[in-house]
Protein backbone atom coordinates (compact mmCIF):
# COMPACT_ATOMS: atom_id res chain seq x y z
CA UNK A 1 0.00 0.00 0.00
CA UNK A 2 2.64 2.09 0.79
CA UNK A 3 3.73 2.19 -2.73
CA UNK A 4 1.25 3.49 -4.41
CA UNK A 5 2.25 6.57 -2.60
CA UNK A 6 6.10 6.22 -2.78
CA UNK A 7 5.29 5.64 -6.79
CA UNK A 8 3.71 8.87 -7.09
CA UNK A 9 6.55 10.61 -5.04
CA UNK A 10 3.59 11.29 -2.12
CA UNK A 11 4.45 11.38 0.88
CA UNK A 12 3.29 8.37 2.52
CA UNK A 13 0.77 7.79 5.58
CA UNK A 14 2.70 7.17 8.71
CA UNK A 15 -0.17 4.31 9.95
CA UNK A 16 0.96 2.61 6.34
CA UNK A 17 4.72 2.55 7.68
CA UNK A 18 3.89 0.59 10.71
CA UNK A 19 6.86 -1.04 12.24
CA UNK A 20 8.09 -3.76 14.37
CA UNK A 21 8.99 -0.97 17.44
CA UNK A 22 5.21 0.27 16.95
CA UNK A 23 3.82 -3.04 17.08
CA UNK A 24 6.17 -4.31 19.97
CA UNK A 25 4.97 -1.39 21.91
CA UNK A 26 1.21 -1.97 21.60
CA UNK A 27 1.71 -5.37 22.62
CA UNK A 28 3.74 -4.55 25.68
CA UNK A 29 0.75 -2.21 26.64
CA UNK A 30 -1.70 -5.12 26.35
CA UNK A 31 0.62 -7.10 28.17
CA UNK A 32 1.12 -4.57 31.02
CA UNK A 33 -2.74 -4.06 31.04
CA UNK A 34 -3.25 -7.94 31.87
CA UNK A 35 -0.07 -8.20 34.27
CA UNK A 36 -1.45 -5.61 36.46
CA UNK A 37 -5.38 -6.97 36.74
CA UNK A 38 -3.41 -10.17 37.10
CA UNK A 39 -1.02 -9.20 40.32
CA UNK A 40 -4.30 -7.13 41.46
CA UNK A 41 -6.91 -9.72 41.78
CA UNK A 42 -3.82 -11.82 43.46
CA UNK A 43 -2.99 -9.23 46.44
CA UNK A 44 -6.25 -8.20 46.45
CA UNK A 45 -7.38 -11.52 47.95
CA UNK A 46 -10.86 -11.88 46.79
CA UNK A 47 -12.25 -14.14 48.75
CA UNK A 48 -16.09 -15.22 47.78
CA UNK A 49 -16.24 -18.33 49.70
CA UNK A 50 -18.01 -16.49 52.89
CA UNK A 51 -21.23 -15.31 50.41
CA UNK A 52 -24.42 -16.45 51.89
CA UNK A 53 -26.49 -15.96 49.13
CA UNK A 54 -29.32 -16.90 51.34
CA UNK A 55 -29.03 -14.13 53.83
CA UNK A 56 -28.56 -11.63 50.95
CA UNK A 57 -31.89 -12.80 49.84
CA UNK A 58 -33.41 -12.11 53.22
CA UNK A 59 -31.97 -8.64 53.97
CA UNK A 60 -32.73 -7.53 50.16
CA UNK A 61 -36.29 -8.99 51.03
CA UNK A 62 -36.60 -6.65 54.27
CA UNK A 63 -35.05 -3.89 52.65
CA UNK A 64 -38.01 -4.48 49.80
CA UNK A 65 -40.44 -4.47 52.02
CA UNK A 66 -40.15 -0.82 54.17
CA UNK A 67 -41.28 -0.05 57.26
CA UNK A 68 -42.96 3.24 56.38
CA UNK A 69 -43.60 4.63 60.67
CA UNK A 70 -39.62 5.29 61.05
CA UNK A 71 -40.40 8.48 58.41
CA UNK A 72 -43.46 9.64 61.26
CA UNK A 73 -43.77 10.38 64.25
CA UNK A 74 -44.92 7.68 66.61
CA UNK A 75 -46.41 7.71 70.15
CA UNK A 76 -44.08 7.19 72.98
CA UNK A 77 -43.60 3.01 73.63
CA UNK A 78 -41.20 1.24 75.63
CA UNK A 79 -37.78 1.70 74.48
CA UNK A 80 -34.06 0.62 76.00
CA UNK A 81 -31.70 2.01 73.57
CA UNK A 82 -29.65 0.95 71.96
CA UNK A 83 -30.80 -2.33 72.21
CA UNK A 84 -34.31 -1.43 71.39
CA UNK A 85 -34.29 2.18 69.58
CA UNK A 86 -36.78 4.37 70.37
CA UNK A 87 -39.06 5.10 67.43
CA UNK A 88 -38.92 8.91 66.42
CA UNK A 89 -40.39 11.03 68.99
CA UNK A 90 -41.21 14.21 67.06
CA UNK A 91 -41.75 15.35 63.71
CA UNK A 92 -37.83 16.45 62.78
CA UNK A 93 -36.57 13.29 64.58
CA UNK A 94 -38.45 10.94 61.77
CA UNK A 95 -37.46 10.40 58.30
CA UNK A 96 -39.49 13.03 56.74
CA UNK A 97 -38.20 15.49 58.93
CA UNK A 98 -34.54 14.47 59.04
CA UNK A 99 -34.35 14.16 54.97
CA UNK A 100 -35.99 17.98 55.02
CA UNK A 101 -32.99 19.01 57.21
CA UNK A 102 -30.53 16.96 55.34
CA UNK A 103 -31.70 18.98 51.85
CA UNK A 104 -31.13 22.09 54.11
CA UNK A 105 -27.93 21.48 55.50
CA UNK A 106 -27.44 20.85 51.71
CA UNK A 107 -28.61 24.62 50.88
CA UNK A 108 -26.83 26.39 53.71
CA UNK A 109 -23.51 24.33 53.03
CA UNK A 110 -23.74 25.50 49.06
CA UNK A 111 -24.01 28.75 50.32
CA UNK A 112 -21.74 29.06 52.54
CA UNK A 113 -19.02 27.43 49.61
CA UNK A 114 -20.51 29.85 47.06
CA UNK A 115 -19.77 32.94 49.47
CA UNK A 116 -15.91 32.52 49.84
CA UNK A 117 -15.65 30.85 46.30
CA UNK A 118 -17.03 33.50 44.04
CA UNK A 119 -14.82 35.84 45.04
CA UNK A 120 -11.44 33.86 45.43
CA UNK A 121 -12.90 32.59 41.79
CA UNK A 122 -11.93 35.71 40.10
CA UNK A 123 -8.15 35.57 42.07
CA UNK A 124 -7.91 32.06 39.85
CA UNK A 125 -9.22 32.75 36.55
CA UNK A 126 -5.98 33.23 34.29
CA UNK A 127 -7.51 36.15 32.02
CA UNK A 128 -8.59 38.68 34.87
CA UNK A 129 -5.37 37.99 37.08
CA UNK A 130 -2.86 39.63 33.97
CA UNK A 131 -0.89 42.23 33.67
CA UNK A 132 2.14 42.13 36.44
CA UNK A 133 4.10 39.42 38.27
CA UNK A 134 1.80 39.98 41.78
CA UNK A 135 -1.34 38.73 39.90
CA UNK A 136 0.21 35.97 38.60
CA UNK A 137 1.26 34.14 41.55
CA UNK A 138 -2.53 35.22 43.32
CA UNK A 139 -3.67 33.53 40.26
CA UNK A 140 -1.39 30.39 40.31
CA UNK A 141 -1.89 30.28 44.30
CA UNK A 142 -5.18 30.05 44.84
CA UNK A 143 -5.50 27.63 41.68
CA UNK A 144 -3.42 25.21 44.18
CA UNK A 145 -5.83 26.24 47.39
CA UNK A 146 -8.67 24.60 44.88
CA UNK A 147 -6.68 21.70 44.31
CA UNK A 148 -5.40 20.75 47.73
CA UNK A 149 -9.21 21.88 49.02
CA UNK A 150 -10.98 19.99 46.40
CA UNK A 151 -8.43 16.75 46.96
CA UNK A 152 -9.41 16.16 50.14
CA UNK A 153 -12.13 13.79 50.26
CA UNK A 154 -15.23 15.11 51.85
CA UNK A 155 -15.54 11.76 54.55
CA UNK A 156 -12.21 12.91 55.87
CA UNK A 157 -13.09 16.70 56.09
CA UNK A 158 -16.05 15.32 58.33
CA UNK A 159 -14.03 13.14 60.61
CA UNK A 160 -12.22 16.71 61.20
CA UNK A 161 -15.23 18.42 61.20
CA UNK A 162 -16.89 16.14 64.03
CA UNK A 163 -13.48 16.65 66.19
CA UNK A 164 -14.22 20.08 65.47
CA UNK A 165 -18.06 20.66 66.12
CA UNK A 166 -18.51 16.83 67.77
CA UNK A 167 -21.34 14.87 66.12
CA UNK A 168 -23.83 16.63 64.75
CA UNK A 169 -25.20 18.91 61.52
CA UNK A 170 -22.45 21.11 62.34
CA UNK A 171 -19.71 18.79 61.19
CA UNK A 172 -21.55 17.91 58.03
CA UNK A 173 -22.75 21.29 56.79
CA UNK A 174 -18.80 22.60 57.54
CA UNK A 175 -17.44 19.42 55.65
CA UNK A 176 -19.88 20.19 52.68
CA UNK A 177 -18.90 23.45 52.58
CA UNK A 178 -15.08 23.45 53.05
CA UNK A 179 -14.93 20.99 50.26
CA UNK A 180 -17.28 22.69 47.58
CA UNK A 181 -14.84 26.03 48.10
CA UNK A 182 -12.32 23.60 46.40
CA UNK A 183 -14.93 22.56 43.64
CA UNK A 184 -16.77 25.29 43.08
CA UNK A 185 -14.13 27.65 42.98
CA UNK A 186 -12.40 25.45 40.16
CA UNK A 187 -15.44 25.23 38.46
CA UNK A 188 -16.20 29.05 38.36
CA UNK A 189 -12.52 30.07 37.38
CA UNK A 190 -12.82 28.02 34.31
CA UNK A 191 -16.43 29.86 33.60
CA UNK A 192 -14.74 33.07 34.21
CA UNK A 193 -11.23 31.78 31.69
CA UNK A 194 -14.41 30.38 29.12
CA UNK A 195 -15.82 34.14 28.46
CA UNK A 196 -15.16 36.31 25.61
CA UNK A 197 -12.03 38.33 25.92
CA UNK A 198 -13.18 41.14 23.93
CA UNK A 199 -15.08 43.07 25.34
CA UNK A 200 -12.66 43.19 28.38
CA UNK A 201 -10.37 44.60 25.40
CA UNK A 202 -13.17 47.22 24.40
CA UNK A 203 -14.00 48.35 28.15
CA UNK A 204 -10.46 48.50 28.75
CA UNK A 205 -9.73 50.96 26.05
CA UNK A 206 -12.71 53.11 27.71
CA UNK A 207 -10.66 54.09 30.19
CA UNK A 208 -12.51 51.94 32.54
CA UNK A 209 -10.29 50.59 36.20
CA UNK A 210 -9.67 46.99 36.78
CA UNK A 211 -13.15 46.55 38.70
CA UNK A 212 -15.17 48.60 36.57
CA UNK A 213 -13.91 46.03 33.44
CA UNK A 214 -14.98 43.23 35.44
CA UNK A 215 -18.25 44.64 36.57
CA UNK A 216 -19.41 45.39 32.84
CA UNK A 217 -17.60 43.23 31.02
CA UNK A 218 -17.22 40.13 33.14
CA UNK A 219 -19.98 40.07 35.27
CA UNK A 220 -23.21 40.03 32.33
CA UNK A 221 -21.27 36.97 30.63
CA UNK A 222 -21.01 34.84 34.07
CA UNK A 223 -23.82 35.03 35.96
CA UNK A 224 -26.07 31.78 33.64
CA UNK A 225 -22.83 30.30 33.85
CA UNK A 226 -22.53 30.70 37.43
CA UNK A 227 -26.37 29.46 38.35
CA UNK A 228 -26.31 26.85 36.31
CA UNK A 229 -22.98 25.66 38.11
CA UNK A 230 -24.12 26.61 41.70
CA UNK A 231 -27.41 24.06 40.78
CA UNK A 232 -25.24 21.55 40.16
CA UNK A 233 -23.36 21.72 42.73
CA UNK A 234 -26.14 21.73 45.03
CA UNK A 235 -27.96 18.93 43.37
CA UNK A 236 -24.55 17.23 44.23
CA UNK A 237 -24.31 18.24 47.82
CA UNK A 238 -27.85 16.87 48.20
CA UNK A 239 -26.85 13.37 47.18
CA UNK A 240 -23.50 13.90 49.50
CA UNK A 241 -25.28 14.93 52.50
CA UNK A 242 -26.78 11.50 53.65
CA UNK A 243 -23.80 9.73 52.99
CA UNK A 244 -21.83 12.09 55.80
CA UNK A 245 -23.95 10.56 58.65
CA UNK A 246 -21.92 7.55 58.73
CA UNK A 247 -19.05 8.86 60.40
CA UNK A 248 -21.67 11.21 62.44
CA UNK A 249 -21.97 14.43 60.43
CA UNK A 250 -25.53 15.20 61.10
CA UNK A 251 -28.50 14.36 58.69
CA UNK A 252 -30.91 11.20 58.16
CA UNK A 253 -28.00 9.03 57.24
CA UNK A 254 -27.15 8.74 61.25
CA UNK A 255 -30.73 7.66 61.59
CA UNK A 256 -30.24 5.34 58.63
CA UNK A 257 -27.15 3.81 59.58
CA UNK A 258 -28.10 3.54 63.13
CA UNK A 259 -30.78 1.20 61.44
CA UNK A 260 -28.18 -0.85 59.60
CA UNK A 261 -25.84 -1.53 62.60
CA UNK A 262 -28.92 -3.21 64.70
CA UNK A 263 -30.10 -5.07 61.74
CA UNK A 264 -32.96 -3.41 60.93
CA UNK A 265 -33.52 -3.48 57.52
CA UNK A 266 -37.44 -2.79 57.42
CA UNK A 267 -37.07 0.73 58.34
CA UNK A 268 -33.42 1.01 56.89
CA UNK A 269 -35.39 0.11 53.27
CA UNK A 270 -37.81 2.99 53.97
CA UNK A 271 -35.04 5.46 54.41
CA UNK A 272 -33.09 4.49 51.58
CA UNK A 273 -36.38 4.14 49.11
CA UNK A 274 -36.85 8.36 50.89
CA UNK A 275 -33.02 9.47 49.89
CA UNK A 276 -33.20 7.70 46.51
CA UNK A 277 -36.77 9.46 45.58
CA UNK A 278 -35.16 12.92 47.10
CA UNK A 279 -32.08 12.24 44.59
CA UNK A 280 -33.96 11.95 41.82
CA UNK A 281 -36.04 14.72 42.14
CA UNK A 282 -33.17 17.23 42.82
CA UNK A 283 -31.47 15.63 39.99
CA UNK A 284 -34.45 15.91 37.55
CA UNK A 285 -35.36 19.68 38.54
CA UNK A 286 -31.72 20.62 38.63
CA UNK A 287 -31.22 19.51 35.15
CA UNK A 288 -34.57 21.64 34.16
CA UNK A 289 -33.42 24.45 35.47
CA UNK A 290 -29.60 24.41 33.92
CA UNK A 291 -31.57 23.05 30.58
CA UNK A 292 -33.29 26.55 30.60
CA UNK A 293 -30.37 28.53 31.55
CA UNK A 294 -28.21 27.15 28.70
CA UNK B 1 -2.25 71.13 11.30
CA UNK B 2 -0.63 70.42 15.11
CA UNK B 3 0.58 66.79 15.50
CA UNK B 4 -2.01 65.19 17.77
CA UNK B 5 0.10 61.94 17.86
CA UNK B 6 3.85 61.32 17.68
CA UNK B 7 5.26 57.40 17.51
CA UNK B 8 9.30 57.70 18.04
CA UNK B 9 11.03 54.28 17.17
CA UNK B 10 7.97 52.47 18.29
CA UNK B 11 9.66 48.86 19.01
CA UNK B 12 7.46 45.71 19.88
CA UNK B 13 8.98 41.99 20.61
CA UNK B 14 6.49 39.60 21.92
CA UNK B 15 7.76 37.17 24.39
CA UNK B 16 7.84 34.40 21.50
CA UNK B 17 10.35 36.32 19.94
CA UNK B 18 7.88 37.92 16.96
CA UNK B 19 9.46 41.29 15.89
CA UNK B 20 5.77 42.74 15.21
CA UNK B 21 6.89 46.75 15.21
CA UNK B 22 10.47 47.37 14.60
CA UNK B 23 11.57 51.21 14.76
CA UNK B 24 8.29 52.64 13.73
CA UNK B 25 8.12 56.60 13.72
CA UNK B 26 5.01 58.65 12.53
CA UNK B 27 3.70 62.30 12.96
CA UNK B 28 -0.10 62.46 12.64
CA UNK B 29 -1.70 65.42 12.81
CA UNK B 30 -5.08 66.43 13.97
CA UNK B 31 -8.09 65.69 11.83
CA UNK B 32 -5.87 63.46 9.35
CA UNK B 33 -7.86 60.05 8.49
CA UNK B 34 -4.67 57.67 8.43
CA UNK B 35 -5.54 54.41 6.74
CA UNK B 36 -3.26 51.59 7.93
CA UNK B 37 -2.85 48.96 5.26
CA UNK B 38 -0.26 45.64 4.86
CA UNK B 39 -0.56 41.76 5.04
CA UNK B 40 -1.64 39.79 8.08
CA UNK B 41 0.24 40.21 10.63
CA UNK B 42 2.60 43.04 9.80
CA UNK B 43 1.48 44.58 12.73
CA UNK B 44 -1.12 47.06 12.32
CA UNK B 45 -3.18 45.56 15.92
CA UNK B 46 -0.07 45.70 17.46
CA UNK B 47 0.41 49.63 16.55
CA UNK B 48 -2.96 50.71 17.22
CA UNK B 49 -3.26 49.18 20.76
CA UNK B 50 0.39 50.40 21.61
CA UNK B 51 -1.23 54.06 21.35
CA UNK B 52 -3.31 53.42 23.70
CA UNK B 53 -1.62 51.25 25.87
CA UNK B 54 -3.63 47.90 25.08
CA UNK B 55 0.14 46.16 24.07
CA UNK B 56 3.42 47.44 25.64
CA UNK B 57 5.63 48.38 23.82
CA UNK B 58 9.11 46.45 24.12
CA UNK B 59 10.70 49.89 22.94
CA UNK B 60 10.12 53.72 21.67
CA UNK B 61 7.61 55.93 22.78
CA UNK B 62 3.75 57.31 21.72
CA UNK B 63 3.32 60.55 22.41
CA UNK B 64 -0.55 61.97 23.13
CA UNK B 65 -1.19 65.74 22.89
CA UNK B 66 2.34 66.49 24.60
CA UNK B 67 1.45 63.32 26.91
CA UNK B 68 3.90 60.30 27.29
CA UNK B 69 1.33 57.16 26.87
CA UNK B 70 3.99 54.76 27.22
CA UNK B 71 4.93 56.04 30.25
CA UNK B 72 1.92 56.76 31.97
CA UNK B 73 0.73 53.75 34.80
CA UNK B 74 -2.66 53.34 36.35
CA UNK B 75 -5.27 56.41 36.31
CA UNK B 76 -3.03 58.49 34.41
CA UNK B 77 -2.93 56.06 31.56
CA UNK B 78 -7.00 55.04 31.77
CA UNK B 79 -7.39 59.48 31.39
CA UNK B 80 -5.21 59.51 28.24
CA UNK B 81 -7.25 56.14 26.93
CA UNK B 82 -10.54 57.99 27.76
CA UNK B 83 -9.72 60.16 24.91
CA UNK B 84 -9.06 57.79 22.40
CA UNK B 85 -11.97 55.69 21.19
CA UNK B 86 -11.48 52.24 20.03
CA UNK B 87 -13.45 50.08 17.94
CA UNK B 88 -13.37 45.73 16.96
CA UNK B 89 -13.28 44.02 14.27
CA UNK B 90 -15.36 41.54 16.11
CA UNK B 91 -17.39 44.93 17.79
CA UNK B 92 -16.37 42.91 21.16
CA UNK B 93 -20.23 44.30 22.47
CA UNK B 94 -21.43 42.72 25.62
CA UNK B 95 -23.80 40.23 24.08
CA UNK B 96 -26.08 39.86 27.09
CA UNK B 97 -26.36 43.45 27.59
CA UNK B 98 -28.67 45.94 25.74
CA UNK B 99 -27.41 48.14 23.25
CA UNK B 100 -28.10 51.31 25.60
CA UNK B 101 -25.75 49.71 28.48
CA UNK B 102 -23.15 48.83 25.71
CA UNK B 103 -23.05 52.68 24.40
CA UNK B 104 -23.65 54.19 28.21
CA UNK B 105 -20.35 51.80 28.87
CA UNK B 106 -18.03 53.96 27.22
CA UNK B 107 -18.84 56.63 29.69
CA UNK B 108 -17.07 54.35 32.38
CA UNK B 109 -13.73 56.16 32.13
CA UNK B 110 -15.28 59.02 33.40
CA UNK B 111 -17.31 57.67 36.50
CA UNK B 112 -16.43 55.82 39.85
CA UNK B 113 -15.93 52.54 40.49
CA UNK B 114 -18.75 53.48 42.84
CA UNK B 115 -21.65 54.76 40.30
CA UNK B 116 -20.72 51.54 38.11
CA UNK B 117 -22.17 49.35 40.99
CA UNK B 118 -25.02 51.38 41.51
CA UNK B 119 -25.58 51.67 38.23
CA UNK B 120 -27.57 55.00 37.73
CA UNK B 121 -25.95 56.85 34.70
CA UNK B 122 -25.91 60.70 35.13
CA UNK B 123 -28.73 62.53 33.44
CA UNK B 124 -25.44 64.04 31.37
CA UNK B 125 -24.94 60.39 30.18
CA UNK B 126 -28.10 59.15 29.16
CA UNK B 127 -28.59 61.80 26.85
CA UNK B 128 -25.26 61.83 25.26
CA UNK B 129 -25.73 57.82 24.73
CA UNK B 130 -29.28 58.62 23.18
CA UNK B 131 -27.76 61.50 20.33
CA UNK B 132 -25.06 59.05 20.26
CA UNK B 133 -27.15 56.36 19.08
CA UNK B 134 -29.78 58.85 17.03
CA UNK B 135 -26.06 59.46 15.44
CA UNK B 136 -25.82 56.23 14.38
CA UNK B 137 -28.87 55.32 13.01
CA UNK B 138 -29.63 52.55 16.14
CA UNK B 139 -32.39 54.77 18.19
CA UNK B 140 -35.28 52.16 17.73
CA UNK B 141 -32.99 49.41 19.16
CA UNK B 142 -31.72 51.52 22.08
CA UNK B 143 -32.84 48.28 24.03
CA UNK B 144 -32.41 45.46 22.03
CA UNK B 145 -29.61 42.75 23.03
CA UNK B 146 -26.68 43.73 21.34
CA UNK B 147 -26.05 40.07 19.84
CA UNK B 148 -29.48 40.50 18.52
CA UNK B 149 -28.86 42.96 15.70
CA UNK B 150 -26.84 42.51 12.85
CA UNK B 151 -22.99 42.94 11.71
CA UNK B 152 -23.06 46.28 10.68
CA UNK B 153 -25.74 47.63 13.27
CA UNK B 154 -23.38 46.13 16.01
CA UNK B 155 -20.52 47.91 14.54
CA UNK B 156 -22.35 51.53 14.88
CA UNK B 157 -23.12 50.56 18.18
CA UNK B 158 -19.35 50.05 18.67
CA UNK B 159 -18.65 53.52 16.89
CA UNK B 160 -21.79 55.30 19.56
CA UNK B 161 -19.93 53.67 22.64
CA UNK B 162 -16.49 55.34 21.47
CA UNK B 163 -18.06 58.51 20.88
CA UNK B 164 -19.11 58.35 24.09
CA UNK B 165 -15.81 59.14 25.68
CA UNK B 166 -15.64 62.27 23.70
CA UNK B 167 -12.59 61.27 22.11
CA UNK B 168 -9.61 63.13 20.22
CA UNK B 169 -8.60 60.39 18.18
CA UNK B 170 -10.51 56.88 17.07
CA UNK B 171 -8.85 53.85 16.36
CA UNK B 172 -10.14 51.62 14.33
CA UNK B 173 -8.82 48.10 13.81
CA UNK B 174 -10.37 46.36 10.75
CA UNK B 175 -13.71 47.94 11.30
CA UNK B 176 -15.58 46.58 8.57
CA UNK B 177 -13.48 43.14 7.67
CA UNK B 178 -16.67 41.23 9.07
CA UNK B 179 -18.85 42.96 6.75
CA UNK B 180 -20.42 42.90 3.18
CA UNK B 181 -19.41 45.70 0.83
CA UNK B 182 -22.36 47.82 1.47
CA UNK B 183 -22.30 47.44 5.12
CA UNK B 184 -18.98 48.20 4.88
CA UNK B 185 -19.19 51.64 3.26
CA UNK B 186 -21.92 52.39 5.61
CA UNK B 187 -19.62 51.96 8.47
CA UNK B 188 -17.05 53.83 7.01
CA UNK B 189 -19.41 57.01 6.12
CA UNK B 190 -20.00 57.10 9.70
CA UNK B 191 -15.96 57.42 10.56
CA UNK B 192 -15.57 59.68 7.62
CA UNK B 193 -18.78 61.79 9.02
CA UNK B 194 -17.29 61.83 12.98
CA UNK B 195 -13.72 62.91 11.02
CA UNK B 196 -15.69 65.23 9.08
CA UNK B 197 -17.82 66.80 11.77
CA UNK B 198 -16.18 66.44 15.24
CA UNK B 199 -12.38 67.41 13.50
CA UNK B 200 -11.91 63.86 15.39
CA UNK B 201 -8.56 62.37 13.97
CA UNK B 202 -9.07 58.40 12.64
CA UNK B 203 -6.66 56.02 12.21
CA UNK B 204 -8.20 53.05 10.93
CA UNK B 205 -6.57 49.26 9.59
CA UNK B 206 -8.21 47.96 6.54
CA UNK B 207 -7.68 45.09 4.27
CA UNK B 208 -8.73 46.84 0.82
CA UNK B 209 -7.29 49.42 -0.83
CA UNK B 210 -10.40 50.65 -2.58
CA UNK B 211 -11.68 51.64 0.78
CA UNK B 212 -8.30 53.14 2.00
CA UNK B 213 -8.56 55.52 -1.30
CA UNK B 214 -11.90 55.93 -1.19
CA UNK B 215 -11.94 57.63 2.43
CA UNK B 216 -8.07 57.88 3.66
CA UNK B 217 -6.52 61.46 3.74
CA UNK B 218 -3.25 59.33 4.19
CA UNK B 219 -1.98 55.80 4.10
CA UNK B 220 0.42 54.10 5.94
CA UNK B 221 1.77 50.75 4.68
CA UNK B 222 3.49 48.13 7.37
CA UNK B 223 5.71 45.43 5.95
CA UNK B 224 7.15 43.07 8.70
CA UNK B 225 6.83 45.96 11.26
CA UNK B 226 7.88 48.87 9.31
CA UNK B 227 6.98 51.62 7.34
CA UNK B 228 6.77 50.50 4.06
CA UNK B 229 4.65 53.56 2.77
CA UNK B 230 3.50 56.63 4.08
CA UNK B 231 1.73 59.06 1.63
CA UNK B 232 -1.39 60.51 -0.16
CA UNK B 233 -3.99 57.27 -1.41
CA UNK B 234 -3.20 58.28 -4.84
CA UNK B 235 0.30 57.58 -4.86
CA UNK B 236 -0.13 53.94 -4.49
CA UNK B 237 0.50 52.52 -7.93
CA UNK B 238 1.27 49.10 -9.19
CA UNK B 239 4.55 48.89 -8.11
CA UNK B 240 4.67 50.64 -4.61
CA UNK B 241 1.61 47.38 -4.01
CA UNK B 242 3.66 44.95 -4.57
CA UNK B 243 6.12 46.49 -2.27
CA UNK B 244 3.89 46.28 0.28
CA UNK B 245 2.03 43.08 -0.32
CA UNK B 246 4.58 40.89 -2.09
CA UNK B 247 5.18 40.57 -5.89
CA UNK B 248 2.32 37.50 -6.18
CA UNK B 249 -0.32 39.81 -5.11
CA UNK B 250 -3.21 41.47 -7.26
CA UNK B 251 -5.47 43.80 -5.96
CA UNK B 252 -9.07 42.69 -5.59
CA UNK B 253 -12.08 45.43 -5.32
CA UNK B 254 -14.57 45.12 -2.02
CA UNK B 255 -17.96 44.10 -3.53
CA UNK B 256 -16.41 42.65 -7.00
CA UNK B 257 -19.36 43.16 -10.24
CA UNK B 258 -20.24 46.41 -8.53
CA UNK B 259 -19.15 49.91 -8.86
CA UNK B 260 -17.53 51.82 -6.64
CA UNK B 261 -20.76 54.15 -7.21
CA UNK B 262 -23.26 51.91 -6.66
CA UNK B 263 -21.79 50.08 -3.27
CA UNK B 264 -21.87 53.75 -1.95
CA UNK B 265 -25.45 54.26 -2.97
CA UNK B 266 -26.51 51.05 -1.54
CA UNK B 267 -24.53 52.48 1.71
CA UNK B 268 -26.36 55.69 1.48
CA UNK B 269 -29.64 53.93 1.40
CA UNK B 270 -28.58 51.85 4.40
CA UNK B 271 -28.00 54.70 6.26
CA UNK B 272 -31.18 56.47 5.29
CA UNK B 273 -33.40 53.88 5.73
CA UNK B 274 -36.14 54.60 8.59
CA UNK B 275 -35.64 51.28 10.63
CA UNK B 276 -32.46 50.13 8.81
CA UNK B 277 -34.26 46.96 8.18
CA UNK B 278 -32.73 46.15 5.40
CA UNK B 279 -29.29 46.32 7.45
CA UNK B 280 -27.38 43.07 7.25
Amino acid sequence: MAEYFRARNLPVPPELERTWLTDWRRWLAIAGTVAVLYVGLRITDIDTSRANPGYVGQILGQLLTPKWDVLFPQAATICEPPVVPCPPGNFWEAGLGLIIITIFMAVVATALALVVAVPLSFLGARNVMTGNPLATAIYAGVRVMFTVVRSIDILIVCIVGVVLFSIGNAAGVFAIAFHNIGVMGKLYSEAIEGIDAGPIEAITATGANRFQVIWTAVLPQIVNPFISLTIYRLDTNVRLAPVIGLVGAGGIGVLLFQYMNLLRYHEAGAIIFLIVLTVVVMDFLSAQVRKRLA
Amino acid sequence: MPTVLSIEHLTKVYPKGTRALDDVSLEISRGEFVVLIGLSGSGKSTLLRCLNGLVEPSGGRVVFDGQDVTAARGAELRRLRRRMGMIFQQFNLVKRASVFQNVLAGRLGYRSTWRTIVGRPDREDIELAFTNLQRVGILAKAYARADALSGGQQQRVGIARALMQRPDLMLADEPVASLDPATSHSVMKYLEEINHTDGITVICSLHFLSLARRYGTRVIALKDGKVAFDGKPQAIDERRFKEIYGEDAVEVEIGVGKTQAELLSEAEALVTAPDFAADR
